[in-house]
């Protein structure tokens, strides 16, 4: 198996892609991989703009500080889409991201229900391995 | 000349405090239509539940059950722009009925316009996702409709956004061409000049992405000098216009400087598109202020129906006019390596 070099996260700042993004820089530091975290920003999101490119969130610093992960190696995007497509999106150039992972529900989101799942949609069409991280998961 | 459009139903209850895609949309577009005192030239026919035989030509057969299944628990949030109540998906199946009643309706008398006014709108959504606020690709199935019966079916989408899930439906599609102008980048981050079909359709989707500010002059140079000599080459037997007026300078989903004069200009060259009269449909797609909505579907109507419109002035002077040709030789380009790639194959 080939090392993963590039992990991409979804990240809609709820509490489930937090859980994500910190199991992807926990990751990161064994692999010696870069974490790509990308914030896709809907068609609504055109009134309000939640995130900029190019200014990544304090949370996501903060959390990187906390798991001790080099912030030279996190990159921070936003780019126009759904969620599922965007992340998707970062499998390919100029990404190439080679793991992709999810919070287990995004912002909003029923629980339990099939339709609207991004972590479904994403490992259905992902081109590379996807890790669904469950939003109760803790590091040990 | 006469319009037909689809008997409003009751759509009150596919609603989200709040969203920007809310029932008063319909309600701009029926003064609209009222607006142009048609009299005895303004026909409407009987709303119509789509079926799923008609659904299933665009939509796969899981998407529909959960979406139905979905709606009928309840609804909620499908994603963070789309949301379905308990009664959206009966509503949605109304709204892609719709057209084909209008088609019908066209098809006998030879004759007229069709205007489909009817929400949610359908363009973003994919065979098997909702997404963009719509739950059932609407001017899809009427397409897909057309196809069946033997019909070469030109899409022209000026919606601001581009129609990401209509070009994914009719992607490998040769009988159906698939022409959008849109503001780029923007949401759905699709619709760049590089995508031009699948193997078995290559030229038949045509891209016009636009960069924030542009204006009415550079899209219709855009749609004549990339899509013109492609619509030529089609030959369509009939037009569908994915008409979504959120490209207007007054709407707040985007940076696009439209006027309601453009809509008109833009709707005279698109009605030069079709064989003949009754065999050009308009679809409400999006368009959130409403005045500039009312306003732009009135100024379409008026120069579809071959009437003048001495409404809103036209725009121009935005930025984009440079970019036209580069896109054209950049179209140009992708398909040559395409069609080369091709013969390498076919030749190993």
């Amino acid at each position: 198996m080939k090392p993963f070099f590039n992990i991409a996260v979804g990240y809609d700042g709820s509490h489930d892609a937090k859980v994500a993004a910190r199991w992807a820089m926990e990751a990161a530091k064994d692999f010696g991989a870069v974490v790509t975290i990308v914030h896709a920003m809907g068609l609504r999101e055109h009134l309000h703009p939640k995130y900029a490119t190019g200014v990544t969130p304090p949370e996501l610093i903060a959390l990187a500080r906390e798991c001790a992960f080099d912030e030279s190696g996190l990159h921070w995007l936003v780019s126009d889409g759904d969620a599922c497509s965007v992340l998707l999106r970062m499998a390919s150039p100029p990404i190439n991201a080679n793991l992709l992972v999810v919070g287990s529900r995004g912002e909003g989101k029923r629980e339990g229900l099939l339709l609207g799942s991004t972590s479904l949609e994403v490992t259905e069409h992902a081109p590379v391995p996807v890790v669904v991280v469950p939003s109760r998961h803790v590091e040990r | 000349m006469v319009l037909v459009i689809n008997e409003t139903i009751d759509d009150s209850s596919h609603e989200d405090a709040g969203h920007p895609e809310r029932p008063d949309r319909l309600v701009a577009a029926r003064t609209a239509v009222d607006d142009l005192h048609l009299g005895d030239d303004l026909v409407v026919v009987p709303a119509r539940s789509a079926t799923r035989e008609e659904l299933v030509r665009v939509h796969v057969g899981n998407y529909l059950d959960e979406l139905s299944a979905y709606c009928y628990s309840g609804g909620g949030d499908i994603d963070q722009d789309t949301y379905a109540t308990l009664n959206s998906f009966a509503i949605a199946k109304y709204a892609a009925g719709s057209g084909l009643a209008v088609i019908d309706e066209l098809r006998r008398r030879d004759d007229g316009v069709g205007f489909v006014a009817a929400r949610p709108p359908g363009h973003h959504a994919l065979a098997g996702r909702a997404m963009g606020f719509c739950l059932l690709n609407n001017v899809a199935v009427a397409a897909a409709a057309l196809r069946s019966q033997g019909e070469r079916v030109l899409i022209v989408d000026w919606d601001v956004h581009h129609g990401n899930g209509t070009q994914e439906i009719f992607w490998d599609v040769p009988e159906v061409l698939y022409v959008s102008t849109h503001q780029w980048p923007l949401f759905p981050g699709t619709g760049s000049v590089n995508e031009v079909g699948g193997r078995h359709a290559t030229d038949r989707t045509v891209n016009i992405p636009l960069p924030a500010g542009a204006t009415g002059d550079v899209i219709r140079r855009g749609i004549d000098e990339i899509a013109g000599p492609v619509i030529d080459a089609f030959k369509p037997t009939w037009v569908l216009v994915s008409a979504g007026f959120d490209a207007h300078r007054e709407d707040p989903m985007a940076d696009l400087r439209l006027t309601s004069g453009d809509f008109a200009q833009m709707a005279r060259d698109v009605s030069d598109f079709a064989p003949q009269p009754g065999r050009l449909v308009l679809f409400l797609e999006g368009g959130y202020d409403l005045r500039a909505l009312r306003s732009s579907i009135h100024a379409s109507l008026s120069t579809a129906l071959g009437q003048t419109y001495d409404g809103e002035s036209s725009s121009k002077g935005g930025p984009g006019t440079e970019q036209i040709e580069r896109m054209r030789q950049a179209r140009r380009s992708t398909i040559e390596l395409l069609h080369a790639s091709d013969d390498e194959e076919s030749t190993r």
